[in-house]
């Protein structure tokens, strides 16, 4: 399945980092199940999935503090099963970002540099660390204590100390999940222009489905150990393998039920106490029981038009659009997303308020439950 | 009840313990050191600096504290790190806490039969006549200053194993991970990151058992067989033997200058060294 | 190491272990370098339910009775016989020197019913007023008439009775007769030539002032008592000669003497006597020059916390059969002719325990100015801690 949908953009390059059937095993609980996968030079790839999917663990086989129990990890062309981290061409950015609590700014992030052998002239070192804070525009914040920065600064901080050495590949695990909303908002644009004007490879790692979507070029979709789905934020919006993906990629509602009847790209869905109609997703078979997924923006509220009768239960007001939570008597509770434009037409709906919901069969999609 | 009342009931039962327990012997201690011994040994009052200027008899105790102590206490940290660094970091955390019982499971018996074990296994006996059946015959071990260093790494040994423990076990391995990742060896990893983080630990266990030592008297007399002579050996006699207490006190006096005098410069080392780290404190 | 006899066998470790558990050997070392009479044995007292049950008057003296003595000086089976008697256990604190024992009660709040001081220390307590006249009335088993003048008489201080005589002795010197290639050792100057020879790195002196600088000082034909400034700096040049040699400054001497570590030790009596009888190579001597001799007693500190335990003890301990049995334990001469009557003939002429008289007529009583004397404490502080 993996191979399906990498990007035509890069087709013919030789890949930058590459896993080959990798597995990690700890015991009997296998972290990472059968991974294949080609990372492209330049692309900023992320990994997406719930904690314990093994994302995390394909990230570090990548850096080298996991060794593949069968399979292979590959930098450049190389296999680099057994090359310890220290000789590896790429750099993380850990999650709580692991700064040296002893080490001023300028220590932190000239580490890597100081490491190299020969050893770079001090003067060298200095220029490059100044350049590197300017890069993640933390000018003349050389000798303060890390204690001293700001959750935000310090990710700062650990970004310029993992690009000093200009690796192969910038690792990022979960580099965000420590920052409030809106700061996580300015880093995401951020490290994506950083990623576009360095030209460097970025994996991320991450549980965050709109940090996923607004910064990747692809997105590897994990689950159990398990690679679900790859692509880009677009295809895997649209096209969901399956109900999993459709759930963590945006939101959808989900109507489960038996796949009754196939007419051309269309199937119908058997659904307590009537039918619905929706494309065809990969792989769905007649009978089989399917969901039927649909995208709260793909559904249409009226206060008298066509479709399921419904009842308002709540309504959450995000700016451009607003969120409708309804009641169906059979279907149970559904979300409904409505747009400014939407409103200016039918007007607001208080809860409690009967209404009526529907979606065209095209904005529906028959999706298998695995 | 104010809360300025409430601070010193609070306050009221260390500070009288401080009082009672440190500030009182101290001041006692401080006039008996210029005063007179007793014809049948004790203390009569008077004002002399007698006993001051007689401190030079007891070069050789000082002498030999301030050269044990400091050596004790580096060789203690040697062999103390290592083990330290084994049981936070490499040991399975299954067996941890059982080797860290271990570590201290000798203390459990008193210090004068576990003496006791040292001067059989330091007599000639012991290891003398195990080197002697490989040809090293004439090795005095028992009764010199190596069986009282010894005894001083033994005895001294978990004081600390524990505190540099501790100091290890809380690194953040990550931060390990994160030097290696960017291309640190795993030794100058150790150098860079590792040693400078457990600092405080050694801090800490080298305080303590330097200040220990300083006072020690147990093991120079048990392995020591007299001959190797600590400050605390001579208050010991001072008191014990010849009654002369002030002149006993004029020495405690003394010590415990010289011991402020050498932690001071002790802990300005370690902040000079620690490049005015907040991190690296002494305790 | 082949030319060591091979002596401590299994059974004797057991016994040396045993006396170690009734704190009669190493825990007087302890005691002697701490000084702080902490380590107490308490027989009985800790296990009360081992206890065999008194034949009469339990509880009548209390249940515990606190003697302050010296190492290997007293058979534990005294104390647990007189613990069945009176349902009163003994608890023991065992003490390296005089000086200790004095520094202890001077500090006050010993805790102690009965002590064992020497002969010459006697007049110093009662001058300090640190022990009270003994109640003879009390101690039945005391027969004034029966003691010995000559080692009973320190006792009696302004013509009141202060202390009971409970044995005597000799300082000599234990030698291991193996390693002396023949020589024969007969003075104290023998004694410290070859410790600084043959026998260099072989040799203990006593931790304790009185006899460590009194046979230095009996080397020169000096008093043993001596605290003229000239004569003690003769011996402090002597023993700073010497201290390289040794191989320890301790009154704890049996063990390395035992183990074959040292060849010669500064000795009492009744150690000799224990050496000699499990080690017959280990022999004793008394310097031809002259020395120690000296007797201990039973006194009881002023304000005892068990005084009636504290005669009980006395009284039963003076019991000629029950000293009979003591002599038999640590082995040094006791000054009752009705303890004597029961000895064989053998003990009586028994070179270790009644050295001839011509030289028990060349030895000297320790001197009460010795105890006190500064300047002897300072000499011997000099010497440790060169």
């Amino acid at each position: 399945m993996q191979s399906a949908d990498t990007p035509t953009s890069n087709a013919g390059r030789a890949p930058i980092a590459e896993f080959r059937a990798a597995t990690k095993q700890y015991g009997a609980v296998t972290a990472a199940d059968q991974i294949d996968l080609a990372i492209m030079p330049g692309e900023f790839l992320s990994f997406l999935g719930p904690s314990g999917c093994g994302k995390t663990t394909a990230l570090r086989m990548l850096a080298g503090f996991e060794v593949p129990s069968s399979g292979s990890v590959h930098l450049d062309g190389q296999q680099v099963n057994l090359v310890p981290p220290h000789k590896r061409p790429v750099n993380m950015v850990f999650q709580h970002y692991a700064l040296f609590p002893h080490m001023t700014v300028a220590d932190n992030i000239s580490y890597g540099l100081r490491q190299q052998r020969p050893k770079p002239a001090a003067a060298e070192i200095t220029r490059r660390v100044e350049e590197t804070l300017t890069t993640v525009r933390l000018p003349g914040f050389e000798q303060r204590r890390i204690w001293e920065m700001s959750g935000g600064q310090q990710q700062r901080v650990a970004l310029a100390r993992a690009l000093i050495n200009q690796p192969k590949i910038l690792l990022l695990d979960e580099p965000m999940a420590a920052l409030d909303r809106k700061l996580r908002r300015e880093m995401q644009i951020e490290l994506q222009s950083l990623q576009r004007a360095l030209g460097i490879t970025f994996v991320l790692v991450t549980h965050d489905q709109e940090e996923a979507l607004s910064m990747s070029d692809r997105i590897c979709i994990m689950r159990a150990g398990r690679i679900v789905q790859i692509g880009t934020p677009r295809q895997l919006y649209d096209a969901p393998l399956n109900r999993y993906v459709a759930d963590f990629v945006g939101k959808s509602n989900f109507f489960a039920g038996p796949l009754s009847q196939i007419d051309g790209p269309i199937g119908t869905v058997s659904l307590p106490g009537q039918s619905g109609q929706g494309r065809l997703g990969q792989g769905v078979q007649k009978g089989a029981n399917v969901s039927l997924s649909v995208r709260p923006e793909q559904i249409t509220l009226t206060h008298s038009g066509p479709g399921l009768e419904v009842l308002i239960k709540n309504r959450i007001f995000l700016g451009e659009h607003t969120e409708y939570l309804v009641n169906h008597g059979d279907l149970g509770d559904f979300l409904i997303l409505v747009s400014r434009q939407g409103e200016a037409l039918e007007g607001t709906f208080e809860p409690g308020e009967p209404a009526r919901a529907h979606w065209k069969p095209e904005a529906a999609l028959i999706l298998n439950n695995d | 009840m104010s809360p300025k009342l409430i601070n010193r009931l609070l306050l009221a039962p260390a500070g009288l313990w401080l009082l009672t327990m440190l500030v009182l012997p101290i001041v006692v201690v401080v006039v008996f050191s210029f005063g007179e011994r007793a014809q049948a040994g004790g203390y009569v009052p008077a004002f002399t600096l007698e006993q001051y200027l007689n401190l030079p008899a007891r070069w050789k105790a000082f002498q030999n504290t301030l050269t044990l102590a400091p050596v004790g206490t580096l060789i203690v940290l040697l062999i103390a790190y290592p083990l330290a660094y084994y049981l936070a970091i490499k040991a399975n955390p299954k067996w941890r806490t059982l080797l860290l019982i271990l570590v201290i499971v000798p203390f459990w018996t008193s210090i004068l039969i576990r003496s006791y074990a040292w001067i059989f296994i330091l007599g000639g006996r012991g290891i003398p006549a195990i080197l002697e059946f490989f040809g090293l015959e004439g090795i005095r071990l028992i009764n010199t200053p190596f069986a009282v260093l010894a005894g001083i790494v033994y005895g001294y040994l978990p004081l600390m194993v524990f505190p540099i423990y501790v100091s290890l076990e809380r690194l953040d391995k990550r931060l390990l991970e994160a030097s290696a990742d960017l291309g640190s060896p795993p030794w100058r990893s150790f150098l860079q990151i590792t040693l400078p983080l457990s600092l405080p630990g050694v801090a800490t266990g080298c305080m303590l058992v330097f200040i220990l030592l300083m006072g020690e008297f147990l093991i120079p007399a048990m392995l020591g067989g007299g001959k190797v002579f600590f400050v605390g050996n001579a208050l010991v006699d001072l008191f014990l033997q010849s009654r002369n207490w002030p002149f006993g006190s004029a020495v405690a006096v003394a010590l415990v200058l010289v011991m402020l005098v050498s932690v001071t410069i002790y802990m300005r080392a370690i902040k000079r060294w620690g490049n005015g780290r907040d991190d690296v404190s002494l305790m | 190491m082949t030319d060591t006899p091979d002596h401590i066998s299994a059974k004797a470790f057991m016994a040396e272990l045993e006396r170690y558990r009734k704190g009669s050997v190493s825990r007087r070392h302890f005691l002697g370098v701490t000084g702080l009479g902490m380590a107490t044995t308490v027989l009985g007292s800790a296990m009360p339910s081992l206890i065999t049950r008194p034949a009469y008057a339990q509880g009548s003296i209390g249940d515990s009775v606190v003697l302050a003595t010296w190492p290997n000086y007293h058979d534990p089976a005294s104390f647990d016989a007189f613990t069945e008697l009176t349902g009163a256990a003994v608890q023991v604190n065992v003490f390296g020197s005089n000086e200790e024992m004095l520094a202890k009660l001077q500090a006050g709040g010993s805790g102690w019913d009965v002590f064992v001081p020497t002969n010459y220390t006697i007049t110093t307590y009662v001058d300090e007023g640190l022990i009270d006249p003994l109640d003879l009335s009390k101690i039945p088993n005391y027969d004034a008439a029966s003691f010995d003048e000559r080692f009973a008489s320190p006792g009696t201080v302004n013509g009141m009775l202060y202390a009971a005589s409970k044995d005597w002795g000799t300082t000599g010197m234990a030698v291991n007769t193996s390693q002396t290639n023949g020589r024969v050792l007969t003075s104290w100057k023998d004694f410290w030539e070859i410790t600084q020879a043959e026998f260099s790195g072989r040799t203990t002196v006593h931790d304790y002032q009185l006899t460590t600088i009194g046979n230095a000082l009996k080397s020169f034909g000096y008093s043993f008592n001596s605290v003229d400034p000239a004569e003690l700096a003769k011996a402090e040049e002597l023993l700073l000669a010497v201290k390289p040699h040794l191989f320890a400054i301790t009154s704890d001497y049996q063990p390395p003497m035992r183990s074959g570590d040292a060849w010669l030790a500064m000795c009492w009596t009744g150690d000799a006597k224990q050496l000699n009888k499990d080690i017959p190579e280990i022999q004793y001597i008394l310097g031809k020059e002259g020395g120690e001799i000296w007797s201990d007693f039973y006194a009881i500190p002023k304000g005892a916390p068990h005084l009636d335990a504290a005669y009980a003890l006395i009284n039963f301990l003076l019991d000629p059969a029950i000293n009979y049995k003591e002599a038999m334990f640590h082995g040094q001469p006791v000054a009752d002719a009705r303890v004597n009557a029961m000895m064989s003939a053998e003990m009586m002429a028994d070179p270790i325990i009644h050295p001839a008289a011509e030289l028990l007529s060349a030895l000297e009583f320790g001197a009460a100015a010795t105890l006190t004397d500064p300047n002897r404490a300072e000499l011997m502080a000099r010497f440790k801690s060169a």
